[in-house]
This record gives C-alpha cells, structure tokens and sequence, in this order.
C-alpha cells in the first residue's frame, strides 16, 4: 500500500515545516506551500487525500481553496485550521463541506488522529 | 546593653530605609501582597503553557506567539506595579532588568539577529543565551565545561557578530543578498565569493580583540601553545552535524596573521558548493546562516579518537570508542587503521576490543599544520588506551549523554601526561529504524512495577538507575551521577542535580513549581505528587521511571534495558524543524530560572535573565516584605482591636484579625481556640497543644545563665508599650505572622497557607535565649537539625536562624505548621539542658520520634 499524500497550506513555514516534519514521521507522503496559488497549480496535476489548510491567507483564502479542492476531487477531505481570533469564520467555514477545523494552536496529535478518521471514512 | 539591642534590631533587617518610608496600612498592605501574588501565578501559568506549546507537540504560529507573549508580558507589568506599591519603589532596578529581557524576546519573536555586540568570548563567559552567537559547537563545548565540569581545552569563540561585522566591513553582505535574489550560487560566483573573503582586511575591532584573546591565551598556556581554528555554525547543532562540510585548520600559531588567514578560511568554507547544497538542504538560502568559529588550544595528543554513546545502526545500549596515535584527523579521515572499544552503558563491562595496525599517525608539525609520519614498528600493534582510560572516556561519554539527553558523537584526546580533554560533543546521527513506538512498553516484562499511573508528570522521558533519596538539603552533595533523585518534597535547589540526575520523582509538588520548569528545561523525567515515591522506593534501589507520551508514568524495579534504549531512538524529530528551534529560542528569555537561592548575593534584578527570575525575584521580595512590615507595623494595632487567645497553656498570644481569621460572635475581649479559623494559627497551636509538648516545670538556670538572660531582657523589637508582656499573631483566614517571645528567646514566624501550593510560604526566624552563648548555640543546631528535615532552607548568623520554605501543598503545610507548633513548645527552655554536642542529637532524634517527654 503506499503512503497516503497530505498537502499542507499555511504562510506561516513553522507551521508547514512542523506538520510536514511529524506527519512524515508516522509514513505519509507530504508536501507543504506557503500559499495557496502554487498549491493549486500542483492539485492540477495531482490527487492529495487530505488537505490541511490555513484559512485566513494572503490572495487565496482556506475558503477558496476549500471550493477549489471540492470541485476537482470531491473525495479529498479539507482540514482547516486558523488563529484562535478567526473563529467566527471558522464555524461559518464549518457550514461548508470541511471534515475538521481547530483553532492555533493544534495539538499535532490531535490533527493526527483527524486526518486518520479522514482517510478511514473514505475507505 | 543598647548595644546589644541595636544589633538585634539589625539582625532582624531594622535598618535605616525603613524608617524614613511612611508605613501603609497593613491590611493594604496584604492586598496589594495578594495582587502581586495573583499577578505571579498568572505569569507562571502563562510560562508553563508556552513551554509545553513551544515543546514540540503543538503547531504554532507566530500569532500564537506573540499573542502570548504579550499575555505574559501584561501580568509581569501588572505584577511589578503592585510589587512597587508594596515595597513603595524600593527596586527601581527591576524594571531595567524586564526592559532587557522584553528586548531580546522581541527581537527573537520578530527575527531581529545579533542581540550580542560581542566579537570574542572565552568559554568560562560564554553563557547558554548566547549560544545562537556562537554557533553550536562553542555553545555545547562551553555548556560542558561550565555545567558539567568536563576537561576542555582553554577556548575562546568568535561570534556570529564578529562574521557579521567582517563580512559588511568588506562590502560582502551587499554582495550576497544580490546573489540571494538573483538566487544564483553556481560554482564560479562561489569561488568569487571566497577569494574576495581571503583578500578581506579585519575590521579594526575584531583585529584589536583577536590580538587580546592571543595574549591571553599565551599567559594561559603559553608562547608554544597552537590552535585548532574550526567552524561552529549558528545552527551547527541539532541534528545537523555539518559534519565535514566546513574547514578545520589544526596548529595554528598563536599570532596575529596565522589566525586572521586561518578564520578567514573557515568562514570560507560556509560558501563551498558542497556546504551551499547541505545549507540549502536544510530551508537557508546563501547569506542566512553565519559562522562563528571555535578557536581551542591544541592538545598534543597521546591518543585521540571517537566515541559514539549507542550503537548508530539500532541505537543498542553500548559505547563504541576508536582511537589512534596521535592527532584525531587519522580517525575521522579513515586515514589509518583505529583500535576500537566497545563497553556495554549498563554494566561498564569491555564487550569486544579490536587492535588494529596503525601503521601512520598526525601529529603537530613545528612552525604550524599537520604533518603524518610512520608510526614506530614497536608501536603499531600496541593498544592506544588502556583498559582504565576505556573507562574514563566511557563514563564521560555517558554523563555528557546523559546531560544532552541524546546519543552523541565525542571527539576526544588525551596529552602526554594521560590527561583526557573532550574537543568536540554533538548529537549522534541514528540509522532510522522506520518502526514506530506504540502506547504498550515492550520489554517490561518481567520487571515488577513499583508506582503506576500516580503522581502528575512535569517531564516526559525515560530514565533509569539508582534510587538516591535526599530527606535534607545537604545530601545534594553527596548524589551519584546518573541517580534517580526521590525527595519529599520539589525544590528547586535541584537544580545543581538536574545535569547529573536519571529521573526525578517526588512526594509532593506541583508541575508548576520552579523545580517543574527548570525539569523541562534540563528534560530531565520528572514526576512529582506521587503521595509515597520516599516510602515506596529504596536507597539504592536500581528502577527505571518511564514516562510515555501519553503521559503513563511508571516506574519498574531494576533497568530496563529496552525502555533506555527505545528512549534514545525517538530523539531528533521536531528539533530538525529550524524554523522551529528558532521560536522555540525565545523560551531561552522565558522559562529558565537563575534566581535559586535567595540567601546569596546574587539574588538581585541585575541577575534576573528570564522571565522566570523576575517573577521569582518579586515573589521572594513580596514575602519578605510582609514579613517585615506586619513585625513592625504600629498601625495594625490602631486599627484592629487585639483579642486575647484563651488557651490551656500560657503562651499569652493576643490576635488581631484582619480578615476572616476568628469566628466571633460578640465583642469580648477574648476567644477560644474553637473560635480560631485561621489555617495557620489553628495548626500552631494545634501543635503547641501536643501533648507533652509544653515543659511548665522551671529547669534551674545557673548563675551566668542568669546573668546573660539579665543582659538581654530589654523589649527588643517592639514599641507597643501596650503589648508589652504579650505575643501577638496578626491573622487572616490564610495567613500568619505570629511573635512569640518565651522566657528569653524570641519566634517569629510569617506564613500563607492556601489551597493553590505555589502561593505558599513559611519564614521562621528564632533568636536568643537565655543561658551561655555554648548553649545558645547547641539549641540553634538542635533547632535547625529539625528543621531540616522537614525540608527547610537555612541560614545562621549568631543565635539567629532563619528559616524558609515555599511552594508545598496546603495539607503539607498545615503538617509542617503543627510540627513547628510542636518544635516552639519543646525548645522553649530545652537549651539549659543541652550540656554537650551529643545532646543535641539525642534531643533531636527524640523529636522527630515523637518523644517529647524526655
């Protein structure tokens, strides 16, 4: 079986290079993006099974990228995450087809244990 | 006779400031002591949430950050404020220090570099919080050196700021950030790029500072001493060994051109396509990372080698050490055949032994460099350590592991004289072993489980040997490296320890106390409140304490080899993040606390590096503060009305209530200790009442007891003639500050005594006594050797003791109270019956029996 392919979009690169960093370490396949455009280019060529996005970013929003991702695969599930101060926008988010949202900042494992129900429900 | 007065009244801190600042009332001046302690705890809270979301287990942002910085910065303000209004502005010199500090957080928060101005420093100065200016390599070496004791050769670092200053000194920054646009490193812009490096000129400062460092380093060791000049990258730690990416250049004469020519081809080295592509690997772009360089004088090696502390490929419990004749380069270079020692950690046994043919060995060539020569046919096959130096090496290698908390790979030598000198101490790289630890602990069965799953854990990790039980403060000397340390109690007097100790596992305590970060900090496994770890664990025990991620702590009998081991595979991990040790630095200005002992000179605002200090250092003033003003405060008394406490016993203790602390009906002039709801003074007096406790028969005095007594019977500290005759406790619900003056000796006793721990303190002083000066002092021992073992800090001046402890459960403190309730009542008169030192062990031991008849 081979390792399922997490994208993760946040400007911030700690927050990238951290998830990158343990996610990797429990054997998937990650790439991480600073923004969202070239992170859609690559969505273009290429099937993620979990998004984890930031929500509130410069030029394209976790909310377009939310739309965007919807539109080519319907299956891929979206985690969105966003500063504890955006919340409003958050649960207005959740409204919208999001498989899980948590506020900064994220228990690793917790976002751990989302992306493995998000893969699991697929099945 | 005034004399005499006069100095007690100094003793007791009466001194000049005192008395020409108004006195605040002191029912206010218990608010504002209650705001600042208030203020304190949200700091703490706040400081203790950083350091585990900064830990690694969090994403964070710097919204996160920042957003809790400023949180903690708002309580430190608030804080300091009701601190000034409590000691009326008596530390002007703390705001300075949170200035300092608030400015380096900031710059690292908001990525401002170079917060030194500093081009050289010695490793006897060089401190952690300057380690990001001295690049990894100096910043470990001189962490050993400092923190562990171990041998490093005389050292000094050139710093980042120096690199910084050199390269804009020559117009070279502006030449790199155009490079780092146009992101062009081809080979040939490089080699550019180090030629214009080589031709550069110092900067006037760092040329001045660098000829001081030579001559200090000639009067240290001498005009033939020779440097080894090396790389020591701003981020040349972690798991980026950077190994053999950047120059080393060994013998350097100690003078001016030689070291100028030999820093400039470290520096260099950083612009090799080799160390551009190990750079770029790792997130820097050209100009983000910068050098500052380790200048160490050469030892002229006997032997020198490697040592790895596990086994690389699966991370087994055994050390590997190659060593060569001569200089270490023939290890590292592969240039010749090594002996190779591989000792087992636990047991310390020789496992295997490997001598080789070492047919060439390097060695310092006269006037500068290296040079190889033949090694003698005689020598060749002789091993190139003995069996002790094996041993030595091993139990450096250990302790210094035990220190990073991480497997390592040491560079070491040994002079001719047989003197081990480490050179060099990184983390290990391990071979990946891809398997992924789940919540079950393998290889723990068999071994018996002692503690499971009590107790809150402060530190997470594993950690195993001998259980080393500390019941009073000055055993701390006496702890083996690599013990488990079990106390009573957390204090943060541990600290000393905390380099040396497996694990830590206490009785009481709290994961917020001041021992819980400095735990974190050394990450040393730590879990405390664990009821009876004391009771449960023997001396010298062997267990292992394990606490996995999911916070499971247990601790098994005996070692646990597979757990140990397992422990060392996980490191790496989040630490690679660079991004992330970068935020992660600013908890460097946060969480560690260098203000232990407030008896030293050092316990001052000029000494406060975090955060962390400058709550301490307020807490600790705010105490001693109340202590003072509720002995002295006039006003008390003119506002509140004194009651009389009606006891079974004379003690004749008036108590003013300021806040909740009698349950009174009417307005008589007495009450009951029923009446007494006080937590403090209720366990007082509990203790006072024990029975047997309180000796009324006289015990004779002779004539120049009498004589003495006579000379101190003046009313010494107070001025209420009203009172006179009278002890007086000053009472809220939580709070105490009792003056009991019995026969010719004098308590007084300052404490708060509420549910949250951190909030809680007892000061005791005793002072005085009838009877001659020997016996006076046998009753200062007697009392101090009880106090002790209730886990009481001390200090004596005369027949002054002094007495502090902070930070213990309120269950803990009502114990401690009634036993000093117990200790007042039997010292009363004890001292004109301590004829010789061997009473005084008798008399304390039966205390602590609970015999108090004898």
């Amino acid at each position: 079986m081979s390792a399922s392919r997490i994208m993760i979009i946040d400007d911030e690169k700690i927050v990238g290079d951290m998830a990158k960093m343990s996610l990797e370490q429990d054997g998937y396949e990650v790439e991480a993006f600073l923004n969202a455009e070239p992170a859609l280019e690559r969505l273009k060529q290429e099937r993620f099974e979990v998004i984890v996005t930031d929500l509130k970013m410069k030029g394209i929003d976790g909310m377009e990228v939310l739309r965007t991702v919807k539109r080519l695969y319907p299956e891929t599930k979206v985690i969105m995450i966003t500063a504890f101060a955006n919340l409003d926008a958050a649960i207005e988010a959740l409204r919208g087809d999001v498989h899980d949202f948590f506020p900064k900042p994220v228990k690793i494992k917790e976002l751990k244990t989302s992306i493995e129900r998000a893969l699991n429900k697929k099945e | 006779m005034k004399d005499l007065a006069g100095q007690l009244r100094s003793l007791f801190g009466f001194s000049q400031w005192r008395r020409k600042r108004a006195q605040l009332p002191f029912d206010l001046l218990f608010k504002r002591f209650r705001d600042v302690l208030d203020a304190h705890n949200r700091g703490i809270e706040i400081i203790t949430e950083m350091g585990e979301t900064l830990g690694g287990d969090y994403l964070f942002d710097i919204n996160y950050i920042s957003s809790s910085y400023s949180r903690l910065f708002t309580s430190v303000q608030e804080c300091l404020q009701y601190f000034d209004a409590l000691t009326q502005n008596r530390y002007p010199d703390l705001m300075n220090a949170v200035r300092r500090i608030d400015d380096q957080i900031t710059r690292v928060i908001f990525d401002v570099t170079s917060p030194s101005d500093r081009d050289i420093v010695f490793y006897e100065y060089l401190k952690s919080d300057m380690s990001r200016e001295t690049g990894g390599k100096n910043a470990a070496l001189a962490e050993l050196k400092n923190n562990l004791g171990v041998n490093i050769p005389e050292a000094f670092a050139i710093t980042a700021h120096a690199f910084d200053e050199f390269m804009a000194y020559n117009g070279l920054t502006e030449k790199i950030a155009s490079l780092r646009k146009e992101g062009n490193t081809a080979e040939h812009e490089l080699a550019g790029l180090r030629k214009n490096i080589m031709e550069s000129r110092l900067p006037p400062n760092l040329e001045t500072e660098m000829s001081k460092a030579l001559t200090e380093v000639v009067s240290r060791c001498g005009k033939n001493a020779s440097l080894a000049v090396r790389s020591s990258a701003e981020d040349e730690d972690g798991e980026f060994s950077f190994a053999g990416q950047f120059e080393t250049i060994l013998n350097v004469p100690v003078e001016m051109s030689s070291l100028e020519e030999a820093y400039k081809k470290v520096i260099a080295s950083l612009f090799t396509a080799n160390a551009m592509s190990y750079q770029k690997r790792l997130g820097y772009d050209i100009g983000e990372l910068r050098m500052a360089v380790a200048c160490m004088v050469l030892v002229e090696a006997a032997s020198s080698g490697v040592i790895y502390t596990v086994r690389p490929a699966d991370g087994a419990n055994e050390v590997t050490i190659s060593s060569v004749w001569g200089l270490g380069a023939a290890v590292v270079e592969g240039q010749t055949g090594s002996d190779i020692f591989i000792v087992d950690k636990v047991t310390g046994e020789i496992k295997f032994k490997r001598i080789s043919e070492k047919l060439c060995l390097i060695t310092a060539r006269n006037g500068g460099g290296t040079i190889k020569t033949e090694a003698l046919p005689t020598e060749r096959n002789l091993p190139s350590l003995t069996t002790e130096q094996v041993k030595h090496l091993t139990e450096i290698a250990v302790s210094i592991e035990r220190y990073f908390h991480k497997p390592q790979d040491i560079e070491w030598a040994i002079d001719k004289e047989g003197v081990i000198f480490i050179l060099q101490a990184r983390p290990l790289k391990l071979v990946e072993d891809g398997e992924r630890r789940t919540g079950e602990r393998t290889g723990a069965e068999g071994h018996r489980v002692l503690i499971r799953n009590t107790g809150e854990v402060v530190c997470r990790g594993t950690g195993a040997g001998k259980v080393f039980i500390i019941r009073k403060m000055e055993e701390i000397a006496n702890f083996p490296k690599g013990a488990v340390l079990v106390a009573r109690n957390d204090s943060s007097n541990f600290v000393r320890l905390m380099p040396y100790a497996s694990a830590i596992v206490t009785d009481t305590g709290s994961p917020t106390s001041h021992m819980a970060s400095l735990s974190r900090e050394f990450r040393v496994p730590t879990l405390v409140n664990t009821g009876d770890a004391t009771g449960v664990l023997r001396h010298g025990q062997e267990v292992t304490v394990d606490i996995d991620e999911n916070d499971h702590a247990v601790i098994y009998d005996g070692i646990v080899r597979e757990l140990v081991e397992s422990a060392y595979r996980k490191t790496g991990g989040m630490d690679e993040v660079f991004e992330y040790r970068k935020k992660r630095y600013l908890l460097k200005f946060v969480s560690p606390l260098n203000l232990i002992d407030p008896l030293t000179d050092d316990f001052t605002p000029g000494k406060c590096k975090t955060i962390h200090d400058i709550l301490r250092f307020i807490h600790e003033k705010s105490v001693a503060e109340l202590v003072e003003n509720a002995r002295y405060s006039n006003s008390i008394l003119k506002k509140h009305a004194a009651v009389k406490l009606e006891l079974e016993i004379p003690a004749g203790i008036m108590v003013i209530d300021i806040g909740g602390g009698l349950n009174r009906e009417d307005n008589s002039g007495s009450v009951t200790y029923d009446q007494v709801v006080s937590t403090p003074l209720k366990a007082i007096i509990r203790g006072m009442l024990h029975p047997g406790i309180w000796h009324s028969e006289a015990i004779p005095l002779k004539v120049n007891d009498f004589l003495s007594s006579m000379m101190r019977m003046s009313d010494i500290v107070t001025d209420n003639s009203e009172y006179v005759g009278y002890n007086v406790a000053v009472i809220s619900a939580e709070y105490l500050n009792l003056s009991l003056r019995f026969g010719y000796h004098f308590n007084m006793l300052d404490c708060y005594c509420t549910k949250d721990t951190r909030n809680n303190h007892i000061y005791f002083r005793f002072v005085g006594g009838a009877t001659d000066i020997s016996k006076r002092t046998r009753r200062v021992e007697l009392i101090a050797s009880i106090l002790k073992e209730f886990g009481f800090t001390i200090r004596f001046k005369g027949d002054l003791i002094t007495a502090r402890i902070a930070n213990i459960s309120h269950d803990e403190m009502e114990r401690t109270l009634d036993q000093l309730g117990r200790l007042i009542g039997y010292t009363r008169q004890l001292d004109a019956v301590l004829h010789d030192d061997a009473a005084v062990e008798r008399y304390s031991k039966d205390f602590l029996k609970g015999r108090y008849d004898t």
